[in-house]
């Protein structure tokens, strides 16, 4: 599902990028902000953990006069004196000013870096609010952004995460290079598609899938499978033919003690030995008297 | 400097990489002698260092350093190390109530504030490179070196604000002048399976290795003390190298002499060979 995804998101689609301190998902944002111009988009980049130098370097092969890079990274709060995007102007208003200061033919699509970064100088129900106006608002056609779930309680992960329409989730795979995807899609209709991949991202951030780990959600099953008699090719046979049953009810089991065996047990025949037993005072023994000397 | 550690990173004093981030955490246990292995490299590389020694005092790392062939005391008459003593400083910052010394430790006063006047410090001190006196020498890029961030948790400031502190510190020296960072950061407890809202020490550590771009994780040996390992780094790339892998990990065990370290593959120490 993730070459789908990179694809394009639908209009006022919202995705998110989870990953952790174990495994980092910025290249997986590099490679979709990477298919986004290769698909001609116009991309702005609200940046507060990198440079423009560091992105652009990345994306060297790539189609960069319609990527809008917007520094929030050298002075997020303001310290400076001329600070170009601080994180107290991460509001509607704003955000719909930056994007249209450059005039596209048709709207651009937002990618954050990082929502964290956000998330940790305003409050998790403004950046809510600001997201969802932003998804309505018509000025950006999609909204990407990076999160680090580790870096906030579970409910705001969980909140900002109700608004986007897919989710992926970002983590080390087993080997080198390779890292596991789990896909969360919200369709319009309100279908919920999960999947999980495993991938890899080469140089020039295309991803490549490696193989798909499971189906997660119902599995139809096959309608063959219904009809098929799982007793249809046995090694052996399950049911009796008369004479089959007639000939088993014959059979002596071995446990049965029948006239033929025991006299074949008890006599035998000339030339095999006997024994011989004569009682003695031993054998006479009498478990409530052991000593013999009770006069009973 | 160790020269062992040098070709595990694959640096030499003569060429590193520039505009790194490098995160040196410990886990009970003390990463203390990669500070000075850092300290003594970028020295040796001739740049311009800005030291932060909020732990031990001047005559401490001086000591070390002279035991790795480094003269703190020299560095600094040449302009080219520049050190802020926490110890000496916090002490002024509480004892005197006019603003003498420089404003960098404010944040004690008022930890709220947070640690913008800390900054300025470092920038103003990092960026002074360029412009000299007549005859003064000419230092390479600027590095800061940090040890450690946790103690400022423990002096009442937010594992937030040295979040804002450390991307600051990133956005200048490291991006902007293309110099290097160095900061360690400790860990007391064991490791908590993350559900996002624990504190002070262990939010700094995951939020400082996002920004990171090398760790270098120092831990005790799962099995318990030896004699002959002081114990375990872990040592992960974080950025896209130049080979196109993406995160690249790497585990060593180590032994910490009187004059370096030894690092060695797990398993391959001369005690167990």
């Amino acid at each position: 599902m993730l070459p789908e995804l990179l694809l394009g998101t639908d209009a006022g689609g919202f995705l998110i990028i989870r990953d952790s301190a174990s495994y980092s998902g910025r290249h997986l944002l590099k490679s979709f902000i990477n298919a986004a111009l290769n698909r001609e988009e116009y991309v702005h980049v609200l940046g507060f953990e990198g440079s423009e130098e560091e992105l652009r370097d990345g994306l060297k092969g790539s189609p960069t006069q319609r990527l809008h890079f917007h520094n929030a990274f050298t002075d997020p709060l303001g310290w400076t004196d001329h600070p170009a995007f601080t994180v107290y102007q991460f509001n509607f208003e704003e955000l719909t000013h930056l994007v249209k200061q450059t005039s596209h033919p048709k709207p651009a699509i937002l990618i954050i870096d990082s929502l964290s970064w956000i998330l940790r100088h305003v409050s998790p129900p403004a950046v809510c609010k600001t997201l969802q106006q932003l998804k309505k608002g018509g000025a950006v056609r999609a909204i990407i952004g990076l999160l680090h779930a580790d870096m906030h309680q579970r409910g705001t992960v969980g909140s900002v995460c109700h608004l986007a329409s897919s989710i992926i989730t970002v983590a080390p795979g087993m080997k080198g290079d390779e890292a596991v995807a789990k896909i969360t899609k919200r369709s319009k209709s309100g279908k919920v598609i999960q999947d999980e991949e495993i991938f890899n991202i080469k140089e020039d951030f295309t991803v490549t899938v490696q193989s798909k780990l499971s189906h997660i959600g119902p599995k139809q099953p096959d309608p063959e499978e219904k009809e098929m008699d799982p007793t249809a090719n046995l090694t052996f046979n399950l049911r009796l033919s008369d004479t089959e049953r007639e000939a088993k009810g014959k059979l002596a089991l071995p446990f049965v003690f029948s006239k033929e065996k025991k006299t074949a047990l008890l006599h035998s025949g000339p030339g095999s030995g006997r024994i011989l037993y004569e009682p003695d005072a031993n054998d006479d023994y009498d478990q409530e008297d052991p000593d013999d000397d009770l006069d009973v | 400097m160790y020269t062992e550690l040098n070709s595990i990173l694959s640096t030499t004093p003569d060429s590193f990489t520039q505009g790194e981030f490098i995160l040196v955490s410990d886990r009970q246990s003390d990463a203390s002698f990669l500070i000075h292995h850092f300290l003594s490299f970028y020295l040796r590389a001739r740049c311009k260092v800005c030291f932060l020694g909020l732990v031990q005092s001047f005559s401490h790392y001086n000591a070390v350093s002279q035991r790795l062939g480094v003269s703190l005391a020299q560095a600094k008459e040449k302009g080219q190390l520049i050190f802020l003593e926490g110890l000496t400083e916090s002490l002024s910052v509480l004892s005197q109530e006019t603003n003498s010394g420089s404003q960098a430790m404010d944040f004690l006063r008022d930890p709220t504030v947070g640690l913008r006047r800390l900054y300025e410090f470092i920038r103003s001190s990092v960026s002074s490179s360029g412009g000299g006196e007549d005859g003064a020498e000419e230092w390479g890029p600027p590095v800061l070196l940090v040890d450690d961030v946790s103690v400022l948790l423990s002096l009442g400031v937010s594992a937030e604000a040295v979040l804002d502190f450390s991307h600051y510190c990133r956005a200048t020296v490291c991006s902007q002048l293309q110099g290097n960072t160095v900061m360690l950061v400790r860990c007391d407890g064991e490791e908590v399976v993350d559900d996002g809202d624990d504190e002070g020490s262990e939010r700094l550590l995951k939020g400082l290795t996002h920004q990171c771009s090398l760790t270098l994780h120092v831990q005790g040996l799962p099995t318990g003390y030896c004699r002959d390992i002081h114990g375990q780094v872990e040592v992960c790339w974080r950025r896209r190298q130049g080979d196109g892998q993406n995160t690249q990990k790497k585990l060593f065990q180590y032994k910490v002499h009187d004059k370096g370290a030894s690092f060695f593959a797990r398993g391959t120490s001369s005690a167990v060979l």
